[in-house]
């Protein structure tokens, strides 16, 4: 795949082609020898039918030869027909940029889809394909994103900056989780939020762009949606889309930007499936040969340049559970912080149901965030570990046969396990119970308390769906007064 | 997949090892009841006719004797409890630690101080682990008690009984053990061993009720002086045989439920290796005749 660069090539006069043949989202175009488009150039094919006229926009894949290109539709392509008129716009899809695209929803091809777009100034468009920041540009400096959630901000410390991945299966809370960091960090952020909905569920587009502007933080977001029933082309797109907007922010305007993805595996799929069309060889479990190549273009540019930082969070959906499966596990190397959300949690009604052993960041690591916070959490997973390790002789010979010893870790690590589930902004429609937001100091505290054991006498329910330790003890309170 | 695989299939190799030792457990706790019960059941007519013989003594020679003395105002209690040398006996210690807890919290509401004397390593790491002081421990023989235990036991907390509360001695003794009730039932118990509590065989005597007359040779002291260790040994051997049949009870249906509870896992971890095999094989050929077809088609 070419990046390009430069700036449209207006010189260019547009060439026109035919159409020569259609398969579902792949066009083929016949151009004239001497006009053929680039790859990745955007091209326009006017579809005429009964009901009136459209636009389509198709992406330059291939050169098949024989003075054909191969390109990916955008749009459907109902009503297509050979001989169709079509126009080479001499350049890459660009999408709109600057204040303009703030408190706006857009579509893939930079429409939007909220407001009427000819009343609305463009000052700026850019190509979506574009060049990694280079390697001298990259920002070194590594520093904590509290999010007020105790299991995230003690056992995956989020990097301001840095990029991170919420993986899960299918309806373990991945979408909640994302949109309880937009309410929680975008609304004390104070810059720019840029939001790309990519193959997931169109309601729950309609339901983020309701809660942001209920949030107030409508105004400065921007939004770019391309859901589950726009074509291949548009959500392996979509999030270049988001990702070009925001790298306007940051390298023009110089501003710390929140990218949230929703869901970075359907732009994967998406390939898949382009990819398929296109009659490449299917890979490993039938994935686009160049899976770990188109993964890589995307993440490299969500990156922090000097000063200026794109903070990424993105939900990664893992098919049948499997964290083997080439799409998550070649998202995985490009993370600083990794929060995998399990089914065994969820079904035990934990929520947030964050693995506390399989999740990981970078910065887990003293020198970043200090000597008190690494061994609290060090001893929090080796007491989770040592639980699971017992799961078996309980399931087989029952709790009686532990040791002294293993049985209080098996009543702490349950203390934890409770206590690592946290009521959230997001959730409070379906328990009634109001988010919360522990700081860091009191969520370290706390976790250690339980692991010294000094909070072994209150029962297990009292740490259930709480923040902060005090919320425990009015409950042990109320629930001992009940008793 | 395939690391899931073979992680499913060594999960199923260790409990089906895990299998074969309760199973074999099972089995061999099974063939030892018969024995434990039988001994416990031999044991059973002698500790009855002693315990007539010394209420009869008590009863009728009216003496002020510390077997039959209520202490006025008793401070420091033993408790001898009997717990397992091993594990793999389901809850059977636990129950008698958790009626020893209750009952020392009693002891602690009511002002009096608990003196603990312990049977089996259960027991042992229990208190150690607690920080708990323990007057005496014995163990080794949880599950086949000899006489020759009872004795050393016995005369121990006899001797502690006889010796002044000042000077370390204590006021009562009270025995915690399992009673084995029947092959699927054991209770855990709390019986006072001394002073002397249950008066069998001794009717209330009325007016006109002719008494029995009972002669003490040489005298009713001597005789309960002797009676004393010997009533002592006797309980304790009881305590003991009958903790070690339910003990054994305990264990075989602990590992029977294991083995149950083994054989489960081992169905369920075998299923998600075949679904994991399979799903290995599925995508290995679809893989392949994926391949090839598009080799196929280039062509």
């Amino acid at each position: 795949m070419t990046v390009t660069t430069d700036s449209p090539a207006a010189e260019q006069t547009a060439a026109i082609g035919r159409v020569a043949r259609v398969i579902g989202p792949v066009v083929d175009v016949e151009f004239a020898p001497d006009a053929m488009p680039d790859l990745n150039n955007a091209l326009l094919l006017d579809i005429e039918t009964d009901e009136g006229n459209r636009t389509i926009t198709a992406e330059v894949a291939l050169h098949v030869g024989d003075n054909i290109v191969r390109a990916i539709s955008l749009k459907p392509t109902d009503g297509l027909r050979r001989g169709t008129r079509v126009r080479d716009t001499g350049a890459p899809i660009s999408v709109p940029v600057g204040d303009v695209t703030k408190g706006r929803v857009w579509n893939v091809t930079g429409d939007c889809l909220n407001d009427d777009i000819s009343k609305l100034t463009i000052e700026e468009r850019w190509p979506i394909h574009r060049q990694a920041p280079a390697f001298d540009a990259l920002e070194p400096k590594t520093q904590m994103l509290h999010t007020g959630i105790k299991v995230l901000d003690l056992l995956t410390p989020y990097v301001q900056g840095g990029k991170i991945g919420l993986f899960g299966g299918a309806g373990v809370g991945k979408t909640v989780l994302i949109q309880e960091m937009i309410y929680r960090i975008a609304h004390n952020f104070g810059g720019t939020s840029v939001f790309a909905g990519v193959g997931e569920r169109t309601r729950e587009g309609n339901d983020l762009i309701h809660e942001m502007i209920e949030a107030g933080v409508m105004k400065d977001t921007a939004l770019v949606f391309g859901q589950m029933d726009e074509p291949p082309g548009t959500r392996l797109r979509v999030a270049l889309s988001a990702l070009t907007m925001a790298e306007y922010f940051r390298d023009v305007q110089n501003q710390d930007v929140l990218l949230f993805i929703d869901n970075i595996f359907r732009f994967t799929q998406a390939g898949s499936e382009v990819s398929t069309l296109l009659g490449r060889m299917p890979s490993a479990v039938g994935y686009q040969p160049n899976l770990a190549d188109e993964m890589g273009l995307l993440q490299e540019r969500i990156t922090s340049t000097r000063g200026h930082s794109i903070t990424s969070m993105q939900a990664i959906y893992v098919p049948a559970d499997d964290y083997t499966d080439p799409a998550p596990a070649t998202t995985f190397a490009h993370l600083d912080a990794t929060t995998e959300l399990s089914r065994d949690i969820a079904s035990r009604g934990l929520y947030p149901a964050v693995d506390p052993l399989s999740s990981t960041s970078r910065i887990l690591d003293p020198q970043f965030i200090g000597r008190d916070h690494y061994d609290t959490a060090i001893r929090v997973k080796q007491i989770l570990q040592r639980n699971k390790e017992l799961q078996d002789i309980i399931a087989i010979l029952g709790v009686d046969e532990l040791s002294e010893e293993d049985k209080i870790i098996v009543a702490r690590a349950r203390r934890i396990q409770q206590f690592l589930s946290q009521n959230t902004y997001m959730a409070e429609k379906f328990t009634n119970v109001p988010g919360s937001t522990v700081p860091l100091a009191d969520t370290i505290e706390s976790f250690r308390m339980i692991c010294d054991g000094e909070v072994d006498h209150i029962a297990e329910q009292a740490f259930f769906n709480v923040g902060g330790m005090d919320m425990v003890m009015e409950n042990w309170a109320r629930i001992q007064k009940e008793g | 997949m395939g690391a899931s695989l073979r992680e499913l299939r060594q999960r199923r190799q260790s409990v089906m090892a895990t299998k074969k030792i309760t199973r074999a457990m099972e089995l061999i706790a099974s063939s030892r009841i018969v024995k434990a019960q039988q001994a416990a059941a031999r044991a059973l007519p002698f500790t009855r006719e002693l315990n007539r013989a010394v209420s009869a003594v008590a009863e009728y020679s009216r003496l002020d004797h510390p077997l039959t003395n209520h202490h006025e105002n008793p401070k420091r209690v033993a408790i001898f409890f009997i717990t397992s040398d091993r594990g793999m006996n389901g809850a059977y210690s636990s129950n008698v630690i958790k009626a020893v807890s209750r009952f020392v919290q009693r002891l602690r509401e009511e002002g009096k101080e608990p003196v603990r004397y312990v049977v089996g390593r259960k027991g042992i790491g229990y208190t150690q682990f607690r920080g708990l002081p323990v007057e005496a421990s014995w163990e080794g023989f949880s599950d086949s008690p000899t006489y020759d235990d009872a004795i050393e036991i016995g005369d121990r907390l006899v001797a502690d009984f006889l010796r002044p509360t000042e000077e370390g001695g204590v006021d009562e003794i009270w025995a915690v053990y399992t009673r084995m009730e029947s092959m699927i039932s054991q209770t855990a118990r709390v019986r006072r061993v001394l002073p002397l509590e249950v008066v069998e065989g001794v009717k209330d005597i009325g007016d006109h009720d002719l008494v029995p007359e009972y002669w003490f040779e040489p005298d009713p002291e001597t005789v309960l002086d002797r009676l004393l260790p010997v009533y002592v040994r006797s309980r304790i051997w009881f305590y003991l045989l009958q903790s070690a049949a339910s003990q054994l009870a305990s264990q075989q249906r602990a590992m029977k439920s294991a083995t149950d509870n083994a054989q489960q896992l081992i169905e369920r971890l075998t299923r998600e290796a075949n679904q994991a095999r399979q799903a290995e094989i599925t995508q290995e050929i679809s893989e392949i005749v994926g391949g090839a077809s598009a080799l196929a088609e280039q062509e």
